[in-house]
């Protein structure tokens, strides 16, 4: 690659300087980056095969383009290896569709993250962690895209935590929220298929959610016990009131029970679905609706998405333990932001 | 003496001319927008700011649309009609 990188370069006296700079210059998420040097952007962007100005995506309420380049440079900070950068590249397309509409779930005070689910072959490839430990660290591939795609976010973007990230609380996953599905003992079509594409193809799926409730059920060996332990806790979290999307990430002994009960993805939708809606009256007696409770309100039912549907189920997740959680989409309704899955190329040269 | 060079991971942002229309000196015989957000309360509190404009200030009248909801900036049809109707806007945030 010839082309040149049009990035203002800074002189710096080594590394711990370098590292100190960044800082200094409001670059970090808080934790310390690597400095990006132009031998390691290059080496980013060579690993995909991408122009250095090549336009990743254009945030249109901020008439900003990423160029691969800045995602680059964001990707090494983050401590991306090479091959990661199309995973990263295909999280920033998925945050730039209008379907996930930047806008709202990068700035509400409803404080959403980036979570981002990667299915297909890439990601056993690129060692993602699918199991103990799920959302924990300890993973280089899960720790450092979510941390590349927030960083890009931030520094090219400008969602900067007080002024155009204006979560009131937020949570940890703003540093990174990377998961993959345990495709390998899943007894279920994994959610990229679902979602239609093929089993062979490698996709990002980018939701703006919540942090993830755990739920545990250590008694039930039936489908329905684990199933209504889980929509018992979901219909009484904290935000019931218009998330457009939920997922419910199934770990290991849970997905068993279910799977051995001959469920599939689909019943387990349906029965969330159905299992975990709130009479109107319930909402208006905890404050979460307005008006005087009516005696029509304790029959008529709230579902907590528009859709069997939009409970995105994924298996993932530790193999002991009789824990899995559910994660609630950011509450702004279908028409302010969905959950997108795109493709990640293979970009190996 | 400089070691190293690191490349910088922000954007200059793009400079767009934005241009504003002259605040009008005084609300009298002005038609006024109210770009209500979805959230509850905000179409009372609009109304009611809207009653003030015309009763205190001598506001003409006053037009209220509703946006899609608090999270996206108002549609194409809101600013289409606030061109073509109105002479002030008054948006805010109802929670």
């Amino acid at each position: 690659m010839t082309t040149n990188l049009e990035s203002t370069r800074h002189p710096v006296q080594d590394l711990n300087h370098a590292i100190e700079f960044c800082y200094q210059q409001g670059w970090t998420d808080g934790l310390p980056v690597v400095p990006p040097t132009e031998r390691a952007v290059r080496a980013m962007l060579e690993a995909a095969a991408l122009e250095p100005q090549q336009q990743v995506a254009f945030i249109t309420n901020r008439q900003v383009a990423v160029t691969a380049e800045k995602v680059a440079v964001n990707a090494v900070m983050a401590g991306c290896l090479p091959e990661y950068l199309p995973v990263v590249v295909a999280a920033i397309e998925g945050i730039a569709d209008p379907t996930w509409g930047y806008h709202g779930p990068a700035t509400s005070t409803g404080g959403a993250a980036v979570l981002m689910i990667v299915n297909g072959p890439i990601a056993a490839r690129l060692g993602f962690n699918s199991g103990d430990n799920l959302f924990g660290p300890g993973w280089r591939a899960n720790a450092t895209v979510g941390r590349a795609v927030r960083l890009v976010m931030r520094n090219v973007i400008g969602t900067l935590p007080g002024a155009l990230d204006r979560g009131t609380v937020g949570h940890p996953g703003k540093y990174s929220y990377v998961i993959a599905e345990n495709e390998t003992e899943s007894p279920w079509p994994p959610l990229h298929v679902q979602r239609g594409f093929a089993a062979q193809q490698s996709t990002v799926t980018v939701l703006a959610a919540e942090g993830p409730h755990q739920f545990y059920n250590q008694l039930s060996s039936t489908a329905t016990g684990v199933l209504t332990s889980l929509c018992d806790d979901m219909k009484h979290h904290g935000s019931t009131n218009g998330q457009p999307q939920y997922v419910v990430v199934l770990a290991g002994e849970h997905m068993r029970t279910i799977a051995n009960d001959g469920w599939s993805k689909a019943d387990i939708q349906k029965f969330v679905f159905e299992n975990s809606q709130n009479s109107l009256a319930h909402l208006k007696r905890v404050e979460r609706l307005a008006g005087a409770v009516t005696l029509e309100d304790e029959t008529t039912m709230r579902p907590i998405v528009p859709s069997p549907e939009d409970v995105l189920v994924v298996a993932a997740g530790g193999r002991a333990g009789a824990f899995s959680c559910y994660i609630p989409a950011w509450a702004g309704g279908k028409k302010s932001s969905q959950g997108v899955t795109k493709l990640i190329p293979d970009r190996r040269v | 003496m400089a070691a190293m060079e690191i490349l910088d991971p922000t954007v200059e942002p793009r400079k767009q001319p934005l241009t504003f229309v002259p605040r009008p000196d005084s609300l009298t015989g002005k038609r006024i927008g109210l770009v209500e957000n979805t959230k509850f309360n905000s179409d009372k509190l609009l109304a009611k700011i809207g009653e003030i404009l015309k009763q205190e200030y001598g506001a003409a009248e006053c037009t209220m649309w509703r946006k899609h909801n608090s999270s996206v900036p108002a549609h194409q049809e809101i600013i289409d009609e606030a061109k073509r109707g109105v002479d002030v806007v008054v948006a805010g945030i109802g929670d």
